[in-house]
């Protein structure tokens, strides 16, 4: 009983155990990197508004996102929320699609035209934007070789680079701020702004601010920036979900058809063993549970070896291409452990019905 | 000699164990599958993102710096259309206002490409598949597909950014994975916006036997503060604009395919040729050259990799047709290029998956056919 007999059968053959080890690795990855990927789009979606210190956001009614989203309120709107009691500060932005260009180097950004050049977001170089000039994100500053006192064009004008802000660039998206009357002359749209950022005072919940808001307000829906965060995430989750699903199913495919493969190449180059432990007096049972075993372990290593592969990608990544952030979460690692088990039992199923099929008399023939 | 050669080992070898077989031609298939359907639908995401451009006159104009129709805002006073219209060459210069609307449906955000044109001016749906084009402000014409998507018909009402916007039309053909279209008219697009009398874009209709490019170009150098491209310009930076950020990830997603389809051959043929050493060696020590020895390797890699790719294309081939009637929002473009491509490269894939097990033979002594 003491005989480590799944593990040695495992490992008699390491080349086989190992390859198959690195398929599994190879099938987990899929699942678990294009989680990654699209957790840390998420994470780069909501930074802006994460680093905004806005406790609240308003917008136009039915409007609880900025990706990809249009929102337009009167410029009046800032000052009637500024005068709702709770409110320490209303700053209204606007917020537009943008092309940047510096001679023949494009990049698309969200272009916000605000009242404080970005702030309270960190300056990582430079300086915040006066008017004629824009802060760029340090990823686009780069891909456009735009350094600080250099000159990019949006919208027809030219704008100086005052400085780079970092951190809040994605691979679908980057970030640049310019003073908010410059922007709306150049989109001749005075009078309107998208957003208005709301700090709360202290005493003030800012769920119980965004609903006194909303009640005094007209025509504005205003959202906590936790609620307004979530919601976003969730303008990319929906978008790819069906994605993840499918890279899910091909993963699991693959899975099962690596693992299956190596236990089945063992369990036949070891059904004369098989048979041997059975004459022995190896009930068919615990013949079975060998396999079981054989093909779990195989699969558990090749998990781990598929969270260490996602970790050294997070990890290198970055530095190679900085707006590609991998961010593994808790949910997606279980996620990947719950494919894992599922591949473990379907794989499992080709040997286990050989070896339960051996007949110990077939060691006595030839 | 003779004898040997007409004695099938490879195949024989291949089909002994067909379970086995069966196996590592799923394997290969779904790598292969991958590899094809990931390429399919970054395909396919081009093609759907320029579906709107596609149906468009050959020159548009934008404001000044515009080089995308989507993800870029541009506003220009719609009076701007009689400028366009005096520059030789110009028949007609229509309005439109263009927005992404992230619509709330079932209490969650989808997106969708907004259009709002002038009644009986180019810009508008080009197949209706029930109902009627909008006629008055507040009415929509939505995409038929999302519309089932989401349970809505003509005449169901939906809330979009404070207004209560009617369907009095569904649209065929302007479905799209993140673009599914939606039209009204031009002065209810700009009330939501808060821009009256302005327009994204002017869709320019040529004279026939006007170039669009010289034309483009003319519109630029005439009119000041705007951007006229030609639709084939605008059609490229968008496809660009939304498939570049995605090539990275899915060059290392068809890595990572092609190395596991790789891998399963290699495992196959490696498991076999060590399962059948001693049958090697007798071969050898019957006087089977190294070279034929090879051959038989190469020929069981080839065969599975052939097999699983062959496979691999038709099961893309049915989840892609099968994605086309349960998704219709996502397009799989599969190219018969990319299956020519990834065909070719099985042979690849053989021949770097033969090489572990070749290596094995070239070192297998033939008098340990005698051992026991």
């Amino acid at each position: 009983m003491s005989v480590p007999l799944a593990r040695r059968q495992l490992l008699f053959r390491k080349g086989r155990a190992l390859a198959g080890v690195a398929g599994i690795a190879a099938a987990l990855l899929l699942v678990l990197a294009l989680n990654a990927i699209f957790a840390g789009i998420n994470d780069r979606l909501t930074a802006y508004i994460d680093g905004s210190g806005a406790d609240v956001i308003v917008a136009q009614r039915g409007v609880d996102t900025m990706h990809m989203t249009q929102s337009a309120l009167p410029e009046q709107t800032a000052t009637a929320v500024a005068a709702i009691p709770g409110v320490a500060g209303a700053e209204p932005i606007l917020y537009v699609p943008a092309m940047i260009e510096r001679g023949e180097r494009r990049g698309i950004v969200y272009l916000i035209g605000d009242d404080s050049g970005g702030a309270p977001l960190p300056v990582a170089t430079g300086q915040r934007p006066r008017l004629g000039e824009i802060l760029l994100e340090r990823t686009l500053a780069g891909r456009l070789a735009a350094p600080v006192g250099s000159r990019v064009r949006a919208f027809g004008q030219s704008f100086r680079v005052s400085g780079q802000v970092e951190g809040l660039a994605s691979i679908l998206n980057s970030v640049a701020f310019v003073r908010r009357q410059e922007l709306a002359r150049v989109l001749g749209s005075t009078g309107v702004v998208s957003y208005v950022l709301v700090r709360a005072q202290p005493q003030i919940q800012p769920k119980e601010l965004a609903a006194r808001i909303e009640a005094s307000v007209p025509g504005v829906t205003a959202s906590t920036r936790e609620t307004f965060a979530r919601s976003e995430r969730r303008v990319v989750g929906d978008m790819t979900t069906d994605i993840v699903r499918a890279m899910i199913i091909v993963g699991f495919v693959i899975g099962v058809a690596v693992a299956g493969l190596v236990a089945y190449s063992a369990t036949l180059s070891q059904l004369r063993d098989y048979a041997v432990l059975r004459t022995l007096g190896l009930r068919a049972r615990r013949a079975v549970a060998v396999a079981v075993a054989q093909v779990g372990a195989t699969v558990a290593a090749g998990f781990l070896l598929a969270l260490v592969l996602a970790w050294a990608l997070a990890a290198l990544l970055p530095s190679l291409s900085p707006t590609l952030v991998l961010a593994i979460r808790a949910g997606d690692v279980a996620q990947a452990i719950v494919v894992a088990g599922a591949v473990t039992l379907v794989a499992a199923a080709l040997p286990v019905l050989r070896i339960a099929r051996v007949d110990p008399a077939s060691v006595f023939r030839r | 000699m003779t004898a040997r050669r007409r004695v099938p080992v490879a195949r024989r070898q291949l089909v002994a164990e067909p379970a086995k077989l069966v196996v590592t031609l799923v394997a290969v298939a779904a790598s292969v599958s991958l590899v094809l359907l990931l390429t399919g639908l970054r395909r396919g995401m081009g093609e759907q993102v320029t579906l709107y451009l596609g149906k468009q006159p050959p020159v548009l104009v934008a404001q000044e710096g515009a080089r995308n129709f989507l993800s870029q805002t541009s506003i220009l006073p719609e009076a701007l259309a009689d400028d366009i219209e005096r520059v030789p060459g110009v028949v007609e210069a229509t309005p439109i206002s263009q927005q992404y609307a992230m619509l709330r449906l079932h209490g969650r955000p989808v997106l969708a490409l907004l259009i709002g044109y002038d009644a009986g001016k180019p810009g508008g749906p080009w197949k209706l598949a029930s109902g009627r084009a909008p006629s008055a402000r507040g009415e929509l014409v939505l995409d038929r597909v999302l519309a089932s998507e989401h349970g809505l018909d003509v005449s169901s009402t939906l809330e979009y950014r404070g207004a209560a916007l009617r369907i009095v039309g569904l649209s065929s053909g302007t479905s799209g994975f993140m673009t599914p279209l939606a039209f009204a008219l031009r002065t209810t697009v700009n009330d939501l916006s808060r821009q009256p009398r302005t327009a994204s874009f002017f869709l320019v209709r040529p004279e026939p036997g006007t170039g669009a490019e010289p034309l483009a170009a003319r519109i630029g150098q005439t009119v000041p503060g705007v951007s006229a491209l030609t639709r084939d310009e605008f059609a490229a930076n968008d496809r660009r604009q939304f498939i570049d950020p995605f090539s990275g990830p899915l060059f290392a997603m068809v890595s990572i395919a092609y190395a596991v389809a790789i891998l399963v051959i290699g495992l196959a043929v490696y498991s076999s040729t060590a399962e059948r050493s001693r049958e090697y060696a007798t071969l050898k020590a019957l006087g089977l050259g190294r070279r034929a020895l090879f051959r038989l390797v190469g020929v069981q890699a080839a065969a599975i990799a052939l097999g699983g790719t062959v496979l691999g294309i038709v099961l893309a081939a049915t989840a892609a047709r099968g994605v086309s009637a349960i998704a219709p929002k996502y397009l799989i473009a599969i190219s018969l290029g990319s299956a020519a491509a990834i065909a070719a490269s099985a042979l690849a894939m053989a021949l770097v998956a033969a090489f572990v097990p070749a290596r094995m033979l070239a070192r297998l002594d033939p008098a340990s056919a005698f051992r026991r």
